[in-house]
């Protein structure tokens, strides 16, 4: 059934693209408005030689990078904390699920107040995605060691590191990688709506500039491959995560 | 309790107006919640169009989206091809940063209430499919042949059965996608609008009126949490029950 | 045993290959049996014998590839939910109706009036003596009760004929006995029809006048016993020497069946 499936899901795919170019040779959808596929690929082409979107495209990818490379590992820190200790725990929590259940996407005016948006503005911005989201996810985490191991471990008299290592780890880490990639995709969406909102570079600011030039070949062009990346970066983490699911079931062994 | 919060409250927003009166904080930056006051006395008319434009795009992209995300999960759930086939496909699309869609939106549909909805709509419809589909296909199958049993017919089962017992997964999904919807609209405002609360962030925010902003996001909040509310008693309206599912003793 | 009760069930021939990809599977093959009415049949086999899609087949919800089922003479290939009435393992109670609620369903889409499936409903809480929980919802009940209420449910609209895919599997041992005991009462106060699908050969000829003993799959008759155990049935006949030896009987028709599979499904009570 299986390969059915995909062969099925790919002349679907096939079929619509070929309908699509057919419109607009035909003249049914304005080429203006919606370009056709190969002019759309034509336009594709020419961005990635191209050293403005290049630029540009680096400029988003190391915005997303830094957000995620430094909010990351404090998240993670203080979830952590927020899940081994009690105190912390409870009265950081609630702040972080209300931050969490209030979208932060509204404040960015506020950021944009200062003095508009700067890198570290925009930065700023995008590690308040990836926080919040992937300390919640780590303090979850802390709750699916399973502490009768611990205590079991230490009774062998095996060290911190060691139990740190070999229990808490693998029991932790599939709530941890869920958490990470929910905290890039955030990063991604916070650093190109910042761009997209007051910036001079960017593949924010390229897409809006595009939009208002009516330039739309270039418009789908990118639009299409910041969809695809996206993606195919989700996938590849979702896969990570399937993996190191597997060790958990190991682990518990029932 | 309430007392304690109440004391609470009064304690931060006089630190607030405090922090603010001694310029502990760059003004351009806070605004103290007497000069969110002052903004509202002076432009409240201006806020309530912009709520009505706003809450109008809300509307009616919470209304398509929802049905098309029931429709499309519960159909996506009931027949086993069709949820393998598109099952994947949703997961995988949920991940799109869908910001980046909004300005080819804005060259099919303008700048007015229809790319807002359009985006919106696009926004809240992957979770409220997606959990509608997991809702309807983690149902026993036992279910069904009760159902027909029984001597219902097909409409039956879906309408009596089916959907009434994958409420709880299904109200999950309409909790974020609303969540979803709302802030895709204020979001869609604040870049470029005809009118609405983004919009009027957006433009105080240009014209650096920091109390107008400010009170501005606190509507957009309100909206949120309005929204949020809302649901929250819907999902519980719906829960109490939620502890007996088939595989329990 | 001996009178002519006019027969109620029967299946000639009926068969079912199940074709999953490329490899059919032949769940059931030549079940031929009857019941007469007013009587109390159990089925007893290994895990995964085809038991439960032969009670679906009985049903109606399932259609066979060989053979019929007849109902009343007449060929049944759709549910009739006025002559037969099923039960499951799990309740499949609605969680979010009340317990009134629940058994008042079936007659609901049968089409009867609210206030003859109000009185009917509170007549079968009554008949399984759980009327002061009409306004409860099954999540605050416990598994032996809910039980009661499918039961009830299923006696609701009234039906001849009563299927049950070994409704008491999911619960301890000692509800078990007090709901075979329940079960009994009902079914002589009702006069209804039986068919029982059990795991455990103690319940099905504590429970039954006769026992159709199925083999793994391929799911074949292998033989039908007929205790001859006196009734009223009370517990302590299950010690008796007619007993011991219908079991054993049963226990080495299914041993016999070639895998250590077949053994190893049997709860051997």
């Amino acid at each position: 059934m299986k390969p059915l499936i995909v062969l099925i899901q790919a002349s679907v795919v096939v079929l619509l693209i070929g309908a699509w170019e057919l419109c607009d040779r035909v003249g049914a959808f304005d080429p203006s408005i919606l370009p056709a596929p190969s002019a759309v690929a034509v336009a594709l082409w020419s961005l990635l030689h191209s050293t403005v979107f290049i630029d540009d495209a680096s400029d988003t990818i190391v915005r997303v990078i830094s957000a995620f490379v430094i909010g990351a590992p404090i998240a993670l820190a203080t979830g952590f904390l927020m899940g081994e200790n009690i105190t912390v725990g409870r009265s950081l929590s609630p702040v972080f699920n209300l931050v969490l259940a209030v979208p932060q996407s509204i404040f960015l005016p506020i950021f944009a107040l200062v003095l508009g948006l700067g890198f570290t503005e925009k930065l700023i911005f995008g590690i308040t995605h990836v926080f919040f989201v992937v300390a919640i996810s780590a303090m979850a985490a802390v709750s699916e060691v399973p502490h009768g191991q611990v205590v079991l471990a230490r009774s062998f008299g095996a060290g911190k590191f060691r139990i740190y290592r070999s229990i808490y780890l693998p029991a932790m880490a599939p709530q941890i990688m869920t958490g990470l990639r929910l905290g890039l995709i955030f990063d991604i969406v916070g650093i190109l709506l910042a761009e997209m909102y007051a910036s001079r570079s960017g593949l924010g600011v390229l897409l809006l500039r595009w939009g208002e030039a009516y330039d739309v070949d270039k418009l789908m062009a990118a639009t299409v491959l910041i969809s695809v990346a996206t993606i195919f970066v989700n996938e590849i983490m979702r896969i990570w995560e399937g993996r190191v699911g597997r060790w958990r079931h190991a682990l518990e062994d029932r | 309790m309430t007392r304690r919060r109440i004391i609470l409250i009064v304690i931060i927003l006089g630190s607030w107006e405090a922090v603010c009166r001694f310029n502990i904080v760059v003004p351009l930056l806070l605004a103290s919640p007497s000069e969110i006051i002052g903004a509202l006395i002076q432009s409240w008319p201006e806020y309530l169009v912009a709520l009505r434009f706003t809450v109008a795009e809300i509307a009616v992209a919470l209304a398509v989206a929802w049905s098309l995300g029931i429709v499309t999960g519960t159909a996506a759930g009931m027949i086993p091809f069709l949820g393998a086939a598109i099952g994947p496909i949703l997961v995988s699309l949920f991940a799109v940063p869908l910001i980046t869609w909004y300005p080819l939106f804005m060259v099919w549909f303008g700048i007015g209430m229809t790319s807002k909805i359009v985006y919106a709509v696009v926004s809240g419809f992957f979770p409220i499919a997606i959990n509608t589909m997991n809702g309807v296909r983690g149902l026993d199958h036992r279910y069904f042949l009760f159902g027909q049993a029984i001597g219902c017919s097909r409409r039956q089962v879906i309408f009596r059965i089916l959907l009434p017992m994958a409420m709880p997964s299904i109200v999950s999904g309409l909790r974020i996608g609303t969540a979803l919807i709302v802030i895709a609209v204020i979001v869609a405002e604040m870049l470029a609008s005809l009118g609405g609360i983004g919009y009027v962030i957006s433009y105080y925010r240009s014209i650096y009126a920091t109390p107008h902003v400010y009170l501005g996001i606190l509507f957009a909040l309100a909206c949120a949490l309005l929204a949020n509310w809302g649901l929250g008693i819907l999902e519980r309206r719906f829960m109490h029950w939620r502890e007996l599912q088939i595989g329990d003793r | 045993m001996t009178s002519a009760r006019p027969i109620v069930i029967e299946t000639r021939g009926l068969g079912k290959i199940f074709s999953i990809d490329r490899a059919p599977i032949i769940a059931l093959q030549d079940i031929s049996f009857t019941v007469q009415e007013g009587g109390f049949v159990s089925l007893v086999g290994p895990s995964g014998c085809g038991k439960s899609t032969l009670l679906q087949m009985l049903a109606g919800l399932v259609p066979s590839t060989a053979g019929q089922v007849l109902v009343d003479g007449l060929i049944l290939r759709e549910p009739a939910p006025d002559k037969i009435s099923v039960m499951f393992q799990d309740a499949t109670l609605l969680p979010w109706k009340r317990v009134a609620e629940n058994i008042e369903f079936p007659l609901e889409i049968g089409g009867m009036n609210a206030a003859d499936r109000r009185d009917r409903a509170a007549a079968m809480l009554s008949l399984v003596g759980l009327t002061e929980f009409a306004a409860r919802y099954p999540h605050e009940l416990s598994g032996g009760m809910r039980q009661r209420i499918s039961i009830a449910r299923a006696l609701a609209p009234d039906p001849r004929i009563l299927l049950m895919d070994e409704p008491f599997g999911a619960l301890d041992e000692q509800t078990r006995i007090k709901m075979g005991h329940e079960l009994l009462r009902i079914w002589s106060r009702t006069g209804k029809t039986i068919f029982f699908i059990t795991h455990s050969l103690t319940e099905a000829l504590f429970l039954s006048d006769v026992v159709l003993v199925m083999s793994h799959r391929p799911g074949k008759i292998v033989d039908v016993i007929v205790a001859g155990l006196p009734r009223p049935r009370t517990y302590d006949i299950i010690g008796s020497a007619e007993f011991g030896a219908a079991r054993n009987r049963i226990w080495k028709l299914i041993s016999q069946d070639d895998d250590t599979d077949a053994s190893e499904g049997m709860a051997s009570l």
